[in-house]
């Protein structure tokens, strides 16, 4: 049997909860950046701003340079991760069928609950009602429904904002008939332009393409391709959030320095808090990457992997640092913009205690300091190192670091 | 003009149908009759949930913080248009 899948995506998700927020941003171009609004991105800008040329992810230096006018307003990680909440438990109210595939957006396989499209309709309506009157009137959502994932978020995207869009599988190659390759989440300009080399520009030459030819070329994302440009495409929506694979921060920092104190105190912070992140929950860490970015926007990165686990935030420096200094970045030489630290391999379960008194007394002191964390959060405690090192949250992306 | 600020404020709300609604607030010494909620979000900070409250009068928009250990009232944000 056909799933029935919605597609649901808040629009200019952060910009829209702004204006939401304060009724004199409403019907003016605005850009919400980074804590900081100089060395920033636009990570959402409100629709008068895209109307006007400000793009999502533009350095907030060149949505200056574009639209002077532009009001930046500092993002506020909180109050995104509350909204997001907010909705995610609306959209449980209709099915317990619910993937939280970003921030901004999520997959709802209602086939049980709706039984047809007419019925998917019903809820796509009662939904939006929902947002607009528990979210705000402001903060707006585009919705896809479609037989799998791949073509509800590709009907999402065909009207914004507060667009619905339904495709039934008889009409999913008429869909995809009016858009371009990289309208589809999966098909980016590499994958574009290496289609093009073989003189595919749309999705009617796709199909048309020999499968083995493909394959061939892409190997086994040519069957994906082949599918996808017949309407096929994964139809499992899957509630459960899946284990981290990696535990990360990177952080750009006030100004370029070639100063190895403050990109040793930065490095220390993150490190704290991914280990933080590991401890909170339950995971240690087999290898560890490091990586800088220059002022120039190049960047070099290195890899270690070891045997004993570890959710210490010094070691994780120690070594981190050890991994900067060996890339052949030197410090004192090179403007490094941002610093960047990721554990992965990561494992579970209790481990050995340690033979010696150090060591346990560390994992002690840890256990304490942890616990302070819980009770008082993440400004609880700091290591006397880092008092003048002030690490501000990221507006952007999945996991935000408030939740630290 | 935004501001960042982390003044303690006196405010006076209403309840209605479990909600909080802030309906005036005395800041450096003056009033200030709230027209309208826009956003209540919360957070934590470690076990202890906190309150946002994105009120706004004809001229201002502020952003009220509410403790709910210790029940105080701040404001941390202004927006001036």
């Amino acid at each position: 049997m056909n799933r029935i899948i919605l597609h649901i995506d808040m629009n200019s998700y952060f910009a829209s909860v702004e204006q939401q927020a304060n009724p004199f941003l409403r019907g003016k171009a605005i850009g919400v950046t980074g804590k900081r609004k100089e060395r920033s991105v636009v990570a959402a800008a409100s629709r008068e701003a895209k109307k006007l040329g400000v793009k999502t992810a533009m350095s907030t230096w060149e949505a200056k340079r574009i639209l002077p006018s532009i009001i930046l307003v500092a993002g506020d990680p909180e109050k995104y991760g509350d909204i997001t909440r907010r909705f995610n438990a609306i959209f449980r109210d209709y099915t317990p069928l619910v993937e939280q595939f970003s921030v901004d957006e999520s997959f709802l396989d209602v086939t049980d609950v709706a039984q047809d499209y007419l019925g998917a309709t019903a809820i796509a309506l009662a939904i939006r009602e929902r947002l607009r009157t528990e979210c705000g009137d402001f903060i707006t959502a585009s919705i896809g429904i479609a037989p799998n994932k791949l073509l509800a978020k590709l009907a999402s995207e065909t009207v914004k904002p507060s667009g619905l869009t339904v495709v039934r599988p008889h009409e999913a190659i008429a869909l995809l008939d009016r858009c371009a390759l990289q309208d589809l989440c999966g098909i980016g300009p590499r994958i574009a332009d290496r289609l093009g080399d073989l003189g595919i520009r749309s999705f009617a030459q796709l199909r048309q393409f020999p499968l083995d030819t493909l394959a061939a070329e892409f190997k086994s994302y040519g069957l994906w391709l082949h599918n996808a440009a017949h309407g096929i495409g994964d139809d499992t929506v899957s509630p459960d959030a899946e284990d981290p694979k990696s535990v990360g921060h990177s952080y750009t920092l006030p100004a370029d320095t070639s100063d190895p104190t403050v990109v040793q105190r930065h490095l220390l912070a993150l490190c704290d808090k991914v280990a933080w992140r590991l401890r909170r929950d339950g995971f240690a860490a087999r290898c560890v990457t490091a990586y800088v970015r220059f002022g120039d926007f190049s960047g070099a990165g290195k890899q270690h992997r070891f045997q004993e686990p570890t959710n210490n935030g010094l070691e994780l420096f120690k070594i981190a640092w050890g991994l900067i200094r060996q890339n052949g970045s030197d410090v004192s030489l090179k403007q490094i913009r941002l610093v960047g630290i990721s554990a992965s391999g990561l494992i579970t379960g209790s481990r050995p205690t340690s033979l010696f008194r150090k060591d346990r007394n560390v994992v002690s002191t840890l256990h304490a300091l942890d616990k302070l964390q819980t009770r008082f959060g993440d400004r609880a405690w700091t290591r006397a190192s880092l008092l003048s090192t002030n690490v501000l949250e990221r507006t952007s992306g999945f996991h935000y670091d408030h939740e630290l | 003009m935004h501001a960042l600020i982390d003044d303690a404020v006196d405010v006076i709300v209403s309840f209605d149908q479990n909600r909080v609604i802030p309906k005036r607030m005395r800041w450096d010494n003056r009033i200030y009759n709230l027209k309208a909620v826009n956003l209540i979000h919360t957070a934590r900070e470690g076990a202890k949930r906190v309150f946002y409250f994105s009120v706004s009068d004809l001229t201002n928009s502020f952003k009220l913080r509410l403790d709910t250990e210790s029940l105080e009232w701040r404001l941390v944000e202004t927006y001036t248009a």
